[in-house]
C-alpha cells in the first residue's frame, strides 16, 4: 500500500522529479512491508528522538536552523509523500508548526535538531508511526493532548462523550470516573465543565497512561479537579462506591482476531493493551458493566464506547435483562458515521 | 453647528413624542404584578432598546425648559442691565446647547443597522478569469487582511480553498472588532480586476473578477439551531471507526435541510473545532438570509443597493496598467492602486459610502 507506493515512486524518476534517496534509505524502503518491531535497531537520530519522553511540541525551541536548510528540508520531505496519500503534506505543514516556534522565521528555532526531523518525518511515511506520536499531540474537541507511545490516541468519536456528560442534570456538581483514561483526555475536558465541588477519577491499569494523564491534567490545571489512580477498573475506587454521579469508559472493545488486519497506524504502533477487547472485544465492557451498578449512586449515569452495532446492541439488550433491576433507560447512541457506538442509562 | 431645517425639526418632534409615548406604555407594562415572564421579558427588552434615544429627548426637552426660563428673565429684567445681559449671555449658551441636543436626537432617530458594530465574516469568491481570477482573489483577501489590521481588528482566516502559486479559489475569514461590520458591509459586491497576469506572455489586459461578501456574525440569539435541522457529514473510514482506525481527517460538512446551506471546514486539526467555525459562519449566512427578507420589507433606506450589498452588483474597478481603482456607486477613483492593495486608502470609498448611507436616511425621515 503506502510503503510499496512510496518505494514505486522512488524507482520510477519519469513520474514526478525527485531527489534520488540515499542507499541506506532504498535498503529501509524495499523492507517497508515487514512492520518494523520495537527491538530493530535505528539510526542514532531516530533513537534519540525516542529517547525523550517529552512530547515534540513541548520541548525548547532551542536548534536554530537557517531558513534555506529548513526550505530544504521542506522540500525532500514532500518529495517522499506518494501521490495515494496527499494528507501528508497536511501533516508535513502541522510537523513544521509544531517542531518550529516559527517556521518562517530565519534562522527558525526548531524544537529539534534537524536531522532528528528528518528520521522522525521518514519513519512516519515509511513506517506509518502515528502523525500523532510523531508531534507528541492530539488535536481532540478544543485540547491539545500530549500523547506518546503507550497510550491510545484519543479518537474524533469519543469527543461526543463529554457533550453526553454535559447534559446530566446537575452534572457540574458530581463525582465522575473516567476508566481507562489513557492520556487523560476525557478526564481533562469533563474538568473543565465541572464546578467547585465536582470530581474526576481517573484510572488506568498502565503506568506509561499514568505519567501522561498526569501531565495533561498539570497542563490543563486541572490538579483540583482531577485525582488519577493506577489500577484496574473498578479496583481503585473502593472507597468511592455508592458515590458516583457518572462513570465514563472507552475500554479496549477490538476483538483480538481482528487486531493484526488494523490500518498500520493502529496496528504497529498503539499499545494492544488500550484496544484488545478479547475473542467478541466485549471482555472489558462486560466487566464494566458487572461493576456498574456497586459504584453509581442512585440516578447516576453512565456511558461506554463501543465497536459499534453489533456490540452496543448486545449491551443494550444484557443490561436491559440481567440488570433490569439496576439500571433503566439504557440505549445506544449514535455517533457522526450513524453508527452505534455508544451505551448510555441510568443507574436505579 | 447648524440648525436643523423646520421641515425636519417638525417630524422630529413627532417621532418624538410618539417614543415618550411608547417609553411610558412600556414602563407600565413592566411595572404590571401580573405581567407573565415573557411579556415582562420583551417591554424590559424594548424599553432598554429606546433608553438612550430617551435620554437624549429628556435631556433636550429640559433644556428647552432652560431657554424658556432664561428668556422670560430676560424680558422681565429690562431695567437690570447687569441680570439682563448675564440672563441673555447664558441664553445664547443655551440655544447652541440645544442645537447640538438636537443633532443627538436626529441621529439616534435615523434609521440604522444594527448589525453595524458587530463582528463579520468575509468570504472572497473567485468568479470569471480562470487563474488569474484566483489569484486576485488572493490578492485582494490579503488587502481586507492589512485594512483590518490597520484598524485594529483581529482577521483570522476561516477557510482557504487554493494555494500561494495558484491563488485563491475561495477564501473566508472572521473579521472582530467593534464596528467591523458597519464599515466592511460596502465591499459586498463583485470586485472585477483588469491587468496584465504573471503567466501572460504576450503582455495583454485580462479582465477577470472576485465576488465578496460581508456577513455580520450572529450569535445563538440571533439564529437558533435547532439539531433536527442539521445533517453534519465528517470523514468516514469506510469501516468500524472508533479504536480500529487512526486519521486526522477532521473535515466536517454541516447542511442546514431546510434552506439547503452547506457550509465545509477542514483547515483546524480536531473535528470539535471545525464544526465550532462551520455553526459560526452557518448562523452567519443564515442570519444574513433572514436579514435579506427583512429588507425587502423595510423601506427605510431607499438605496438599497447600498445597504443591503446586492451580492450580483459590479461595485469597483481595479484597472492596474492605469493605476486606478473605481467606486461605481459613488463614482469615485483613487489614482494610488498600490495604496488600495496595501489596505491603506480603502476609507476614501468607505466614507463617501457612509454618507450617502447616512443621507438617503436622512431623506427617508422625513418622508
Amino acid at each position: 500500500m503506502l510503503a510499496s507506493a512510496s518505494s514505486a515512486a522512488v524507482a520510477s524518476s519519469s513520474f514526478l522529479p525527485r531527489p534520488k534517496p540515499k542507499p541506506h534509505l532504498l535498503k529501509r524502503l524495499a523492507s517497508a512491508l515487514t512492520p518494523p518491531s520495537p527491538l530493530s535497531p535505528s539510526t542514532g537520530a531516530d533513537a534519540d528522538a525516542d529517547q525523550d519522553p517529552t512530547p515534540l511540541f513541548l520541548r525548547p525551541p532551542a536548534h536554530p536552523v537557517p531558513a534555506p536548510c529548513l526550505a530544504a528540508f521542506r522540500r525532500r520531505a514532500a518529495a517522499l509523500v506518494p501521490p495515494s496519500a496527499p494528507h501528508l503534506h497536511r501533516h508535513l505543514r502541522w510537523l513544521l508548526a509544531d517542531a518550529a516556534h516559527d517556521p518562517d522565521a530565519d534562522p527558525a528555532l526548531l524544537r529539534a535538531p534537524l536531522g532528528d526531523l528528518e528520521a522522525l518525518w521518514l519513519r512516519h511515511v515509511r513506517d506509518r508511526r502515528p502523525f500523532q506520536y510523531v508531534v507528541g499531540n492530539e488535536h481532540w474537541r478544543d485540547l491539545v493532548v500530549a500523547v506518546r507511545e503507550g497510550v491510545l490516541i484519543p479518537r474524533p468519536e469519543t469527543e461526543a462523550v463529554v457533550e453526553m456528560v454535559g447534559r446530566v442534570e446537575g452534572f457540574e456538581a458530581g463525582w465522575w470516573a473516567d476508566l481507562g483514561t489513557g492520556s487523560g483526555a476525557i478526564a481533562v475536558a469533563v474538568a473543565r465543565m465541572l464546578g467547585p465541588e465536582g470530581r474526576v477519577f481517573a484510572t488506568d491499569v498502565s503506568e506509561v497512561a499514568i505519567e501522561v494523564a498526569r501531565l495533561n491534567v498539570q497542563r490543563y490545571e486541572m490538579q483540583d479537579k482531577v485525582q488519577i489512580r493506577h489500577g484496574s477498573w473498578f479496583e481503585p475506587l473502593e472507597d468511592l462506591k455508592g458515590k458516583l454521579m457518572g462513570v465514563i469508559s472507552n475500554p479496549p472493545y477490538i476483538p483480538t482476531d481482528d487486531l493484526p488486519g488494523l490500518q498500520p497506524e493502529v496496528g504497529w504502533h498503539e499499545p494492544k493493551l488500550a484496544l484488545d477487547g478479547g475473542k467478541d472485544g466485549l471482555d472489558h465492557l462486560l466487566h464494566l458493566c458487572e461493576g456498574l451498578s456497586s459504584v453509581l449512586k442512585p440516578g447516576g449515569f453512565f456511558v461506554f464506547e463501543t465497536n459499534g452495532n453489533k456490540q452496543s446492541e448486545f449491551l443494550v439488550d444484557f443490561l436491559s435483562t440481567k440488570w433490569d433491576s439496576s439500571f433503566h433507560d439504557v440505549e445506544a447512541v449514535l455517533d457522526f458515521a450513524d453508527i452505534k457506538r455508544f451505551v448510555t442509562g441510568y443507574r436505579r | 453647528m447648524s440648525q436643523l431645517p423646520a421641515n425636519l425639526v417638525g417630524v422630529m418632534e413627532q417621532r418624538m413624542k410618539l417614543i415618550e409615548q411608547r417609553s411610558a406604555y412600556l414602563q407600565e407594562q413592566i411595572n404590571q404584578p401580573d405581567a407573565s415572564p415573557e411579556e415582562y421579558s420583551r417591554a424590559n427588552k424594548e424599553f432598554h432598546k429606546l433608553e438612550s434615544t430617551m435620554d437624549m429627548i429628556k435631556e433636550l426637552r429640559l433644556k428647552k425648559e432652560e431657554i424658556e426660563g432664561l428668556k422670560s428673565l430676560v424680558e422681565n429684567s429690562v431695567e437690570e442691565k447687569d441680570l439682563r445681559e448675564m440672563a441673555a449671555q447664558e441664553l445664547l449658551q443655551a440655544v447652541d446647547e440645544e442645537k447640538r441636543l438636537q443633532h443627538n436626537v436626529f441621529r439616534s432617530l435615523l434609521p440604522k443597522d444594527e448589525a453595524d458594530e458587530r463582528d463579520c465574516i468575509l468570504e472572497v469568491r473567485a468568479g470569471t478569469g480562470g487563474e488569474e481570477a484566483s489569484l486576485f482573489a488572493m490578492d485582494i483577501f490579503k488587502m481586507y487582511e492589512k485594512y483590518s489590521q490597520n484598524n485594529g481588528w483581529k482577521f483570522d482566516v476561516i477557510d482557504i480553498m487554493g494555494s500561494v502559486l495558484k491563488g485563491y479559489k475561495e477564501a473566508s475569514g472572521t473579521i472582530s472588532g467593534p464596528g467591523a461590520y458597519g464599515k466592511l458591509k460596502f465591499e459586498s459586491g463583485i470586485h472585477r480586476v483588469q491587468r496584465v497576469p504573471v503567466t501572460e506572455k504576450s503582455g495583454r489586459v485580462h479582465t477577470s473578477a472576485v465576488s465578496v461578501a460581508v456577513l455580520p456574525q450572529a450569535d445563538e440569539v440571533d439564529v437558533q439551531l435547532r439539531n433536527e435541522d442539521l445533517r453534519i457529514d465528517t470523514y468516514r473510514s469506510g469501516g468500524s471507526g472508533g479504536q480500529s482506525v487512526n486519521t486526522t481527517d477532521s473535515a466536517v460538512r454541516i447542511t442546514h435541510v431546510p434552506t439547503g446551506t452547506v457550509v465545509a471546514i477542514q483547515d483546524e486539526r480536531s473535528q470539535h473545532q471545525n464544526k465550532a467555525k462551520a455553526l459560526k459562519v452557518l448562523r452567519a449566512r443564515l442570519y444574513e438570509i433572514e436579514r435579506q427578507r427583512l429588507h425587502m420589507d423595510r423601506s427605510k433606506l431607499r438605496s438599497e443597493q447600498i445597504g443591503s450589498g446586492d451580492r450580483s452588483e459590479r461595485i469597483r474597478t481595479y484597472n492596474f496598467p492605469q493605476g486606478r481603482v473605481t467606486d461605481h456607486r459613488v463614482g469615485i477613483t483613487h489614482h494610488s492602486i498600490g495604496d488600495i492593495m496595501e489596505g491603506e486608502s480603502l476609507d476614501i470609498f468607505i466614507d463617501a459610502l457612509l454618507l450617502r448611507e447616512e443621507m438617503d436616511a436622512i431623506s427617508s425621515f422625513s418622508s
